[in-house]
C-alpha cells in the first residue's frame, strides 16, 4: 500500500531539518518543495538536512526531486546534507554521485551534532 | 504470456499489472514475495526490487503510455542460482524519455541535463545483467540476478515460446 510522502520541518543550531517519511517518488514533489520553502523561509540557515530515516522507498523520480532540491540549494549557496539512509539507498546515493555533493550522516543526531561543531 | 521457464527453470510467478501510476510498487512486492525463498541475500533483494520497480515504471509510462487497459506482464523464473525477471509492455521499440544519455549529476546540477533520466541507469547498476528485446509491439526487459554472491551470470539463450513452465534456459 502506498505511503504518501510527508515532511516535518524544524530548526536546529545552524541548520533546518526536513524529516521525510513514506515514499519519495514523483508524487512527493509538492511536499518536498514546500518543505524546502519552509526550511529556508526568510533566508534561513545555510544548511538543510534531509532526513530519510522514515523513508521506505525512493525511486528514480524521487532521485530527480532530490537533484532539483540540491540544484536550488546550490544556487542559493546553501549546503544540503542527508541522514538516515538505509544501506541500499546509501549505495544509490553513491552510484548516482549524490554523495559527492551531499554529505551523508548515519543518523540525524550525528548530523546535528556534527553541524553544531565541537562543544566549546 | 511468453514464458522463459525451461527444463532447468522454475517459474516462481507470472502476473500482470494495469498501466497505472504506482503499480510498479505492486510489481516489486509480488516479485519480492516470489523470490523470498530463493536464497537471494537481503541486500541483493533490495537491488532487484529497485530494478523491477524502475523497469515496470518505464513499461507503464513509456511503453504502454499510461493506458490502464494495457497490461504490463511480469514473469519470475529461477534457474539454479539465477533469478530472472522479465517485464513486458506493448510499446514496441522505445527509449524512455531522457534516458538515452548517461546521467551526469554535475551536468544536471548545472542545468545541462534534465533532473530526471535515472531509471535505466539505476536498473543497469542494480542487477547482474539486463537485456532488452523487441518482438513487434512486445518489448521485454530481462533482469538477471544471481541468488548468491554478486557476479555476472552466464549468457542466456534467446527466449523461446515454451509452455508455461518449460523452455530452454
Amino acid at each position: 500500500m502506498k505511503q504518501a510522502c510527508e515532511a516535518a520541518v524544524h530548526a536546529v543550531p545552524g541548520a533546518a531539518v526536513i524529516e521525510l517519511a513514506g515514499e519519495v517518488d514523483g508524487a512527493a514533489a509538492g511536499v518536498l518543495n514546500a518543505a524546502y520553502e519552509q526550511a529556508v523561509d526568510g533566508g534561513g540557515p545555510g544548511t538543510v538536512v534531509l532526513d530519510f530515516a522514515r523513508v521506505g522507498y525512493i525511486n528514480s523520480t524521487g532521485i530527480a526531486l532530490i537533484v532539483s532540491v540540491l540544484a536550488r540549494a546550490r544556487s542559493e549557496r546553501r549546503t544540503v546534507v542527508a541522514s538516515g539512509l538505509s544501506d541500499h539507498y546509501r549505495e544509490i546515493f553513491d552510484i548516482t554521485r549524490l554523495s559527492d555533493f551531499i554529505q551523508v550522516f548515519g543518523d540525524l543526531d550525528t548530523a546535528v551534532s556534527q553541524l553544531a561543531g565541537p562543544a566549546a | 504470456m511468453t514464458s522463459l521457464a525451461g527444463p532447468d527453470g522454475r517459474r516462481l510467478a507470472a502476473f500482470s499489472v494495469a498501466s497505472e501510476p504506482g503499480n510498479e510498487r505492486v510489481a516489486l512486492a509480488r516479485v519480492a514475495e516470489a523470490v523470498a525463498a530463493s536464497g537471494l541475500p537481503p541486500a541483493r533483494l533490495e537491488k532487484l526490487k529497485t530494478a523491477v520497480a524502475e523497469a515496470t515504471m518505464n513499461a507503464i509510462e513509456h511503453g504502454n503510455r499510461g493506458r490502464a487497459e494495457i497490461p504490463v506482464d511480469v514473469e519470475v523464473i529461477q534457474a539454479g542460482e539465477q533469478i530472472i525477471v522479465t517485464i513486458t509492455d506493448l510499446g514496441g521499440e522505445h527509449e524512455p524519455e531522457g534516458q538515452a544519455e548517461e546521467p551526469d549529476l554535475a551536468r544536471k546540477l548545472d542545468g545541462e541535463q534534465r533532473a530526471r533520466g535515472w531509471g535505466l541507469f539505476l536498473i543497469r547498476n542494480m542487477v547482474d545483467a539486463m537485456q532488452v528485446r523487441t518482438d513487434g509491439p512486445r518489448r521485454t526487459i530481462q533482469l538477471s540476478m544471481r541468488a548468491g554472491p554478486a557476479g555476472k551470470p552466464a549468457a542466456y539463450p534467446a527466449a523461446s515460446e515454451g509452455g508455461p513452465d518449460e523452455a530452454g534456459l
